[in-house]
């Protein structure tokens, strides 16, 4: 009875402990504002809170003026759609297809491809008609074949759609032949695009115009 | 000896534990908001120069945004939020580091050994139905963002249950043990309304992406 007694009252003991452990865990773990921002004003300054609300105001004109004046590109990857936009106005949105993700690795080793659609902010760099696919490297290895020596052994037409618009590093927004599979990821990092959208999409984008991808 | 195992005793516990876990709702406040205003934008700007994506998490508001030039180009808003330890600095975080239990893992393509069967198509690329609903981001200054989305079916039910007793009880001790170690610690619980949010999210923001995350 007694060794049972004890064991109770140890196992008391150590339950009040670990409690005891756990609310001061909890005290020290309470939300804690940023030490920055205790080196703000003084709430009574009235005179420095309007002059700190003037130089926000400054500020976000300054942040406004950074986003594009004009017409520019807007590329969800996650849902593969393509919206053109002025301003907060929605002119075209389309369905797209970006890249897959997906791994290439040369047999022996040497190279490696992610294919990815690029993020981040670009610009319409070139704009073509009739575009002609220069096969890059990747594309024999993932055929199985080999590399061609010469160029012109890298030309294929009709598989780019009608325009193009390049924006980067061998990255384009460009036509497709496989339209039942836009709006999955299947492309290797290009853009691919239905025909009516592409030529809208042609026709409003100039060289520089903005890229935006996410 | 009256025992606190009393009706009343329990009712009182459960009441303190309540009170305690829905102010730490109120992550981090302090200073007044036109200042926090004023820093925000200034860091916006910053990082709005650069042609990078950025995000900015805005935890009074309670939405996420990713930005590019100021233009924010998705918004998720935020269920449920709480938060410990130190606040996060008010400046430019960087993300480190997404950590999930299952993290999508990319298709390998192997090469075609013929002709015919390069001619056939397979698709096996990373989707957004493939990314997590439920992860961790690691930001720079030690400051962790648990982000889960509300669960359906009794496994994510479990798991969630899992998480919030995780979140009361482990992680106060592990903000201890960095605290003994005078180590910056924070922990931020965001709960997004759906599982396509966390998705979405998981997939918006890659490893190196900058961002604020404010008590606005």
């Amino acid at each position: 009875m007694n060794k049972k007694k004890a064991v109770r009252i140890s196992l008391l003991i150590l339950a009040a402990v670990l409690i005891l452990i756990e609310v001061v865990a909890i005290v020290v773990a309470w939300p804690k504002p940023a030490a920055e921002a205790s080196l703000g004003p003084e709430e009574s300054d009235q005179m420095e809170s309007a002059k700190i609300k003037a130089e926000t105001i400054s500020l976000h004109k300054k942040i406004g003026a950074l986003a594009p004046r004009s017409v520019f590109i807007v590329i969800d990857t996650a849902r593969n759609t393509l919206t053109l936009k002025s301003g907060d106005k929605t002119v075209l949105e389309a369905v797209v297809s970006c890249g897959s993700g997906s791994i290439l690795e040369e047999p022996g080793g040497k190279r490696t491809w992610i294919f990815d659609t690029p993020r981040g902010e670009f610009q319409v760099k070139s704009k073509v008609i009739d575009p002609t696919w220069i096969k890059p490297d990747w594309a024999f290895i993932e055929e199985g074949k080999e590399i061609p020596k010469r160029r012109e052994e890298r030309f294929e037409s009709g598989v780019l759609g009608d325009y193009a618009l390049g924006f980067g590093d061998g990255y384009f927004i460009h036509g497709t032949l496989y339209s039942r599979l836009l709006g999955r990821s299947v492309t290797h990092g290009c853009v691919r695009v239905g025909d009516k959208d592409l030529k809208a999409v042609y026709q409003a984008a100039s060289i520089g115009t903005k890229i935006y991808i996410f | 000896m009256p025992s606190v195992w009393t009706t009343r005793g329990k009712g009182t516990l459960a009441l303190a534990v309540f009170i305690a876990l829905f102010l730490t709702s109120f992550a981090w406040g302090g200073a007044p908001p036109e200042f926090l205003e004023n820093r925000l934008a200034k860091e916006e700007l910053t990082l709005a120069k650069t042609p990078s994506l950025y995000f900015i998490v805005l935890l009074k508001s309670k939405v996420i945004a990713l930005r590019s030039r100021g233009m924010t180009l998705q918004e998720w808003k935020i269920q449920g939020l709480h938060a410990w330890g130190d606040a996060a600095p008010l400046g430019a975080l960087t993300l480190a580091k997404k950590s999930t239990l299952f993290p999508p893992k990319r298709a390998k393509i192997e090469p075609a050994a013929s002709e015919e069967e390069a001619a056939t198509f397979e698709l096996d690329a990373l989707e957004l139905k493939d990314m997590p609903s439920r992860f961790t981001l690691f930001l720079s200054g030690e400051i962790r963002i648990e982000v889960r989305t509300k669960p359906s079916g009794f496994f994510p039910r479990l798991g969630n249950f899992g998480h919030i007793v995780a979140w009361n009880l482990w992680v106060p001790l592990k903000n201890l043990a960095f605290q003994l170690r005078k180590k910056p610690f924070g922990a931020i619980d965001i709960r997004l309304e759906k599982k396509d949010d966390g998705e979405a999210l998981y997939w918006a923001l890659h490893d190196g992406i900058k961002g604020l995350v404010f008590p606005l």
